[in-house]
């Protein structure tokens, strides 16, 4: 395949108008988003910004993405998970709200639903790669790759050579070292450049912002970046809210079975899981939390929540949950002894909370798939367990993800952060920062209206009786809501 | 007729404190002007056995604005309040006979005198009034048109009268009115009894293992609140059904055997006796509070507890005795196993108990008008005053709601129209 830039690659651009009809109905659920188009109609301050972006190219990303247009910017946009892509997103947003599948007039968009590794990188090279320029002056990214991709190639350039893939690398290593050889050697000095051209990234999740602050200990970071991941809007939202809307969502659609009277078991009571518990709950579950942070521990117990270790509880619930951000939580001996068809789904960001692997290594262990994304695993006595989403993401893989209105917290954050790198760039120098807490008060407030909520204004005395201006913000920065 | 009550000169505490009650009983309110204009019970006596209370006064006092002469006794004798008694005794029309802390004799002799001269109309709360009208002053129940009773433990003993053939007049079964129980019971019982759980040994609920024993209206309110104070709540049962209503509601279900061990807050409310036994008082755990919320004084073996205990420490707290078992272990009874949101805290809201007594005061005027003529036995609040009730409760909330058109009428009338 070739690094030279190509207009845009989906897997069925005839999707477009199905893609179009979703977007409409988001666009409702978003109103941070619109409010913000309306709000920088005139301005348009995102004019001669060149965004690339690498982010699930969902329904949601597409209404973010027509905003960044909107607000005057140049984009380019790729996935950031090779599973991740609604094909009929993608393929609207390449056609653009006023082309057709036959004239597209969107946004060059490189992204489809089960990409291979190779795809995936491609796929990330192209929407980095700017006809007539070095590339984008502005990224946003999620979980990093982007990020990656022009840290490690301009690393490489200024060796001279990218290192030789070895055999007990991992395969994805592997693959991006093999790009950056072929782009090394093609067209030298195409990543330093680029990383000159960068006025910085806003990333939107915890594993890219951990990656983030090692570059910028490590001084090896190029560009400043803005952390939209830890905005209160953000991370106490979708975490929260988000998990507690499609875990429920993702069981139902998964299985169909009766949550009320079932005992569910929910490892880890962080932000993910307090909304885990607070849904089976609300649906009539039992919920039993396991913890092994004692301040969360006793959250979960004074929520009313009975904490116990799961080998205790392990052989009496019928729904687990793992919901940790570690490896390992639920093991093929712990499913082994869990009761006949009892359900077993992660909501964790990585694949390995539950012991898959370990699951299929059992002697006699046999999988049967029932439906996309649920699998019986029949061990040799004859009972079976039922697994989501082969153990990913089952919010994901089972149901849709966030919803719109979670999101359009997110992305209100992300628009927010762009403006912000992109017409204040003097203020952020090279290092992580977050977004200043008024304007994350700011995505808030755009989201009131929607709810009906009112809103109550303090009087000065009042404002001045507890040392805030009146217009916020009200909080310190310590504060943790 | 003379009253007997503790000092009649704490009429002028009762006073006020009635008056007070009276503000949050807008239903009683509202009924009194429609009973002082329709007087439904003109020339009527009727006989009330009713804990002593600024709320039941409400009720009291609407029953003589509707034209009846009262003679009120104590339906327990730790429930009575001694100034309601005296302001009561002091209204023109009623006699009052309770006083706080009776024995069981002085208890006894006041349901005769309220019955004396002859009721006929009676209220009770348990079943003693009219148990003993039956078995002790058979010369009265011909002049009886009916009655009221107004606890489920009270109607379940009528029952029984009723399938021996015993009951001798109609009773209607306020208890079972579904506006009642849940206002009243799911409502007012399960808020009380957490007051007053919370009033006699100030524990934090949150993160408690709480054992609510009985899935009834009153314990399925009960289980609520205390979740929603953050308790983990188990519940004990012997209906498969209510066990089932529960466990979808995410509550964990265990035979009081098993919960025994785990629980550190015991409530009874069942209705049976002995829910809580030595077997269970063996195995609890160092500290554990046992309260009861039901009617009687049985659901737990007070008996039992005392027979294990090497030590007892009466009242550490107000309503809170500590029996000292052998090995160290410790565990707290509340109101000595009596009902604890009235010994403990001020029992039902009189938010709650004004829905109750609107339907006692009607189900009373029903019997009284002779339109229906129940024959003798236990009778369903008729469903028109479940409505009333519910409507005026809603006025005084200031919701709105919605009226049928005619065409909605006469489509749920209908078994021709379909889709």
């Amino acid at each position: 395949m070739s690094a030279e830039a190509v207009p845009f690659k989906v897997a069925d651009i005839s999707l477009a108008d199905f893609g179009r009809r979703e977007i409409r109905l988001a666009e409702h659920e978003m109103p941070g988003l619109m409010a913000v188009r309306e709000e920088w109609a005139q301005e348009r301050p995102l004019t001669g910004a060149r965004i690339t972006g690498s982010l699930h190219m969902t329904v949601q990303t597409a209404v973010l993405i027509e905003t960044l247009v909107a607000l005057g910017a140049q984009v380019r946009w790729a996935s950031c998970n090779i599973f991740s892509t609604q094909d009929h997103a993608a393929a609207a947003v390449a056609v653009g709200p006023d082309g057709t599948p036959d004239d597209p007039q969107g946004v060059p968009v490189f992204a489809w639903k089960g990409e291979t590794l190779e795809e995936y990188w491609w796929c990330t090279q192209q929407a980095l790669t700017w006809p007539g320029e070095p590339g984008p002056n502005m990224l946003l990214d999620d979980g990093g790759d982007a990020t990656l991709l022009i840290h490690k190639g301009a690393e490489f350039e200024a060796v001279g050579a990218a290192p030789m893939p070895a055999d007990d690398d991992a395969e994805e290593w592997q693959v991006v070292l093999s790009l950056l050889s072929r782009s090394l050697r093609e067209t030298p000095g195409k990543w330093t450049a680029a990383a000159a051209a960068i006025k910085g990234v806003t990333e939107e999740t915890t594993t890219g912002v951990h990656r983030l602050y090692e570059m910028a200990a490590g001084g090896t970071l190029r560009f400043p970046a803005i952390n939209v991941n830890d905005s209160v809007t953000k991370s106490k939202f979708d975490n929260k809210y988000g998990c507690r809307h499609s875990l429920i969502d993702g069981i139902n659609r998964a299985t169909d079975v009766l949550i009320g009277g079932k005992v569910a078991v929910v490892c880890g009571y962080g932000d993910v899981g307090k909304g885990c518990s607070e849904s089976l709950r609300g649906q009539g579950a039992r919920v039993i939390v396991t913890e092994i942070d004692p301040i969360c521990a006793l959250q979960a117990a004074m929520d009313g929540f009975q904490v116990a270790r799961i080998e205790d509880v392990v052989e009496t619930a019928d729904i687990f949950v793992s919901a940790t951000g570690n490896f390992h939580i639920i093991t093929a001996e712990h499913m082994s002894r869990m009761k006949h068809q009892a359900i077993v789904g992660n909501i964790g960001h990585f694949d390995n909370e539950i012991d898959m692997a370990g699951l299929a290594r059992l002697p006699g262990v046999k999988r049967t798939n029932i439906k996309p994304q649920v699998d019986e695993w029949t061990f040799p006595d004859g009972h079976a367990v039922i697994v989501l989403s082969e153990g990913r993401l089952l919010n994901l893989g089972n149901a849709t993800g966030h919803p719109s209105f979670v999101m359009s917290n997110s992305f209100t954050n992300q628009v927010i952060a762009q403006v912000e790198l992109f017409t204040k760039t003097a203020e952020y120098p090279v290092g992580v920062h977050v977004l200043p807490k008024h304007l994350d008060e700011k995505v808030a407030r755009l989201h009131l209206d929607a709810l009906g909520v009112q809103l109550t204004t303090l009087t000065k005395e009042q404002a001045a009786y507890i040392g805030v201006p009146v217009e916020g913000p009200f909080k310190p920065d310590h504060y943790r809501y | 007729m003379s009253s007997d009550v503790l000092d009649p000169g704490l009429a002028l505490v009762g006073q006020p404190r009635i008056d007070w009650a009276r503000r949050t009983m807008p239903v009683l309110a509202g009924l009194a002007g429609v009973f002082a204009e329709q007087q439904p019970l003109a020339g009527l006596t009727v006989a009330a056995c009713l804990h002593v209370t600024p709320e039941t006064a409400g009720l009291v006092r609407l029953l003589t604005a509707g034209g009846a002469r009262v003679q009120v006794a104590a339906s327990n004798p730790l429930s009575t309040q001694d100034d309601i008694a005296a302001a009561l005794a002091a209204d023109p029309g009623v006699s009052v006979y309770a006083r706080s802390g009776l024995d069981r004799d002085a208890y006894y002799e006041h349901l005769h005198r309220a019955l004396d001269g002859g009721p006929d109309l009676v209220m009770d709360d348990g079943g003693d009034l009219v148990n003993t009208l039956h078995a002790e002053r058979p010369d009265l129940l011909a002049g009886v048109r009916g009655g009221c009773e107004s606890t489920s433990t009270g109607v379940a003993r009528l029952r029984r009268m009723a399938a021996a053939g015993s009951l001798a007049f109609p009773v209607v079964a306020a208890d079972a009115s579904a506006t009642r129980q849940l206002i009243d019971h799911t409502c007012g019982t399960g808020q009380s009894v957490i007051d007053g759980i919370i009033r006699a040994t100030h524990t934090l609920l949150a993160g408690k293992t709480v054992v609510v024993a009985g899935f009834g209206p009153c314990g399925s309110g009960i289980a609520e609140r205390a979740r929603g104070l953050g308790a983990q709540v188990v519940v004990t049962e012997v209906d498969p059904a209510r066990a089932l209503a529960a466990i979808v509601r995410g509550y964990r279900v265990l035979p009081m055997a098993d919960a025994a061990s785990v629980g550190e807050l015991f409530v009874t409310a069942t209705g049976s006796p002995d829910v809580i036994g030595p077997a269970h008082l063996e195995v609890m755990r160092d500290g554990a509070i046992l309260a009861n919320a039901g009617h009687f004084d049985v659901e737990i073996d007070v008996r039992a507890l005392a027979d294990q205990a090497v030590e007892l420490n009466p009242a550490v707290r107000p309503h809170a005795d500590e029996y000292v078992l052998a090995g160290g272990r410790r565990l707290i009874l509340l109101a000595e196993g009596r009902v604890v949101n009235l010994v403990a805290a001020e029992g039902s809201p009189p938010a709650a108990m004004d829905v109750s007594f609107a339907v006692q005061a009607l189900a009373l005027a029903w019997l009284a008008s002779g339109e229906a003529m129940p024959a003798a036995g236990v009778h369903a609040v008729p469903a028109a005053i479940d409505t009333q009730v519910a409507g005026l409760a809603l006025s005084a909330l200031g919701a709105r709601i919605d009226v049928l058109t005619t065409a909605q009428q006469e489509y749920l009338e209908s078994w021709r129209q379909g889709s």
